[in-house]
């Protein structure tokens, strides 16, 4: 498998803004790729420039081998795109609209009630556009990024504003959709989503890629520890008591109870909860919260993501 | 030109246009009742007029055809301009294949045949309760209703270019439209108008169209004809602004 989108030192500027500052960036055929930062990161402007909807000050891009601003067109015929929070004509019948848009491609999907039935959508290919829910104007949108059959699929904020169960429904479509043999290049601001779907994830900010990795190697490479929590409720248990488990490295006594962080969250819990039984106390609310991408991207930039 | 999708969009847009209550209103029922209950008031031919068998219907049907043009093109384009442009669906339009000038002429053609439904109305029903007639040439008629299309569908999309917001547009097209409507002569002659009002009035882009329609339709001589001047200008006025303005969001 080879690389299918290529960026090269791509620089963006909007008057003294710079949204993109010289990105290099590949994706493998086959992969979810995600890019995940806050919003103004630039992840719309790149995800369009590789789009051809916009062109680069400099640096260079090529998609499935072309360039998108020189190629746009030949480009277009085989990519698909969800743009965010764009809609199509607010009174057009999905039906008509899906029809609509295979008329503008040479190679369409020959069948789109095909792609009502993958999508879901028969029971909705008479309503208008405007009357459906966010999370089915998010599957009409993408049965009409997916209406030519692309050999890449670009998702922007995919699910941003959608209920859990729409955003869960998009998941598992994304992944059905990988399996099909698809690319797909998605952008996010939920670490969660980029955690569950993505095969890499780069993290942007400011415009630039901080981090790029499997979300796994991300998470193990910023080295920081889990948290045991729980509650003693029938003794009077000092902390210290606690220090001399396998792997802990600290040990606090918070307003939730004790907080015991460590490198290795197995074994701590099981000779805890040995203690626990040896020494006849009663562990409560016991839980366990492991580093994510989320604290990947608070460690990277050191401040919260906005919205 | 490639020119896929072409047909697809032309047709779709214009059975969005019939969902559109207010462009039915306007362009097709407007104008058709408009010519009834003014047509209605004389249906026989009226005495001692100069052009023998003609009547109030006939007086009213150019400006009747002139209403249909200006009501599609200034309501439809703008605002379906500015919504889709708000909306983001020119911008989803962009990154299909759909060629820029494939677009704009399917937006057109759409417009066309809804502007020619209204018209046909106008027609069917001139002609079973008010016995309308063309008396000067067809081919000189539909050649004249494809020039008036043509300029207030480059008017209309000069105002969908500059305007950002529908509500925007709804306002101004108001502002262009209803001054048109007793303006331009189609019930009012402009000589009821005061001396400093009259210039404008010929000025007005309906007024020339709906001069030199009523002259096809009265089958008279067409010395009128150096008035498509003032309609070329507004053509060349409207294409200007729009090639210049257009923006994608």
């Amino acid at each position: 498998m080879g690389s299918i989108v290529e960026c090269q030192h791509v620089t963006r500027s909007y008057g003294s803004l710079i949204a993109v500052n010289d990105i290099s960036l590949t994706i493998e055929e086959g992969e979810i790729f995600g890019l995940v930062g806050p919003n103004g990161a630039g992840k719309t402007t790149l995800i369009e420039m590789i789009e051809g909807l916009r062109t680069p000050d400099s640096g260079s891009i090529k998609a499935l081998g072309l360039d998108p601003t020189k190629q746009g067109d030949e480009l277009k015929e085989k990519i698909g795109v969800l743009l965010q929070a764009t809609s199509i004509q607010p009174d057009i019948k999905v039906r008509e609209a899906l029809k609509l848009f295979a008329s503008f491609y040479q190679h369409a999907l020959s069948n789109t009630e095909e792609l009502l039935h993958t999508l879901s959508l028969e029971d909705k290919a008479d309503s208008r556009f405007k009357k459906l829910s966010g999370g089915l104007k998010q599957r009409v949108a993408i049965a009409l990024a997916l209406v030519n059959d692309p050999e890449i699929l670009f998702l922007d904020e995919l699910t941003t504003g959608l209920d859990p169960q729409a955003r869960r429904n998009m998941w598992d479509f994304v992944e059905k959709t990988r399996a099909e043999g698809k690319t797909i290049f998605l952008t996010t601001h939920y670490m969660e989503e980029a955690e569950k779907l993505c095969d890499r994830v780069g993290i942007i900010d400011y415009g630039k890629i901080i981090a790029l990795d499997t979300p796994r190697n991300l998470v193990s490479n910023l080295g920081t520890e889990s948290k045991v929590t729980f509650n003693i409720e029938d003794k009077d248990i000092d902390a210290s008591k606690f220090e001399g488990i396998k792997a802990v490295s600290r040990v606090e006594k918070g307003k939730d109870g004790f907080i015991l962080y460590t490198k290795d969250e197995n074994i701590t819990l099981q000779e805890l909860v040995r203690m626990a039984d040896a020494q006849k106390f009663r562990l409560s609310n016991l839980h366990t919260e492991s580093p994510n991408l989320d604290d990947v991207f608070l460690t990277l930039t050191g401040r919260e993501m906005r919205e | 030109m490639k020119l896929r999708g072409l047909w697809q969009l032309a047709w779709s847009e214009f059975k969005l246009n019939l969902r559109n209550p207010a462009m039915v209103f306007w362009s097709i029922a407007f104008p058709a009742l408009w010519m009834s209950l003014f047509g209605a008031i004389a249906s026989e031919p009226i005495p001692g007029f100069e052009y023998e068998g003609l009547n109030l219907a006939n007086f009213l049907l150019p400006g009747g055809i002139g209403l249909v043009i200006v009501a599609s093109a200034f309501i439809g384009t703008p605002i379906n301009l500015t919504t889709y442009r708000e909306a983001g669906v020119l911008k989803r339009l962009r990154v299909t294949p759909l060629r820029t000038s494939t677009l704009a002429f399917g937006f057109t053609l759409s417009q066309f045949i809804f502007m020619v439904l209204g018209i046909l109305v106008l027609f069917i029903i001139g002609k079973i309760f008010f016995n309308v007639q063309v008396l000067g040439s067809w081919a000189a008629l539909i050649g004249m209703i494809v020039f008036g299309m043509i300029t207030f569908l480059a008017l209309g999309s000069a105002i969908g270019s500059v305007v950002g917001s529908w509500r925007t547009a709804a306002v101004i097209t108001q502002i262009f439209f209803i001054p048109m409507l007793f303006l331009s002569d189609l019930f009012m002659p402009i000589s009821m108008f005061p001396d400093w009002l009259q210039p404008i009035c010929r000025a007005l882009p309906l007024t020339p169209l709906n001069t030199v329609l009523r002259d096809i339709v009265y089958g008279v001589p067409l010395d009128n004809l150096w008035q498509l001047g003032i309609m070329a200008g507004w053509l060349v006025l409207g294409s200007v602004i729009t090639v210049k303005f257009f923006r994608w969001e």
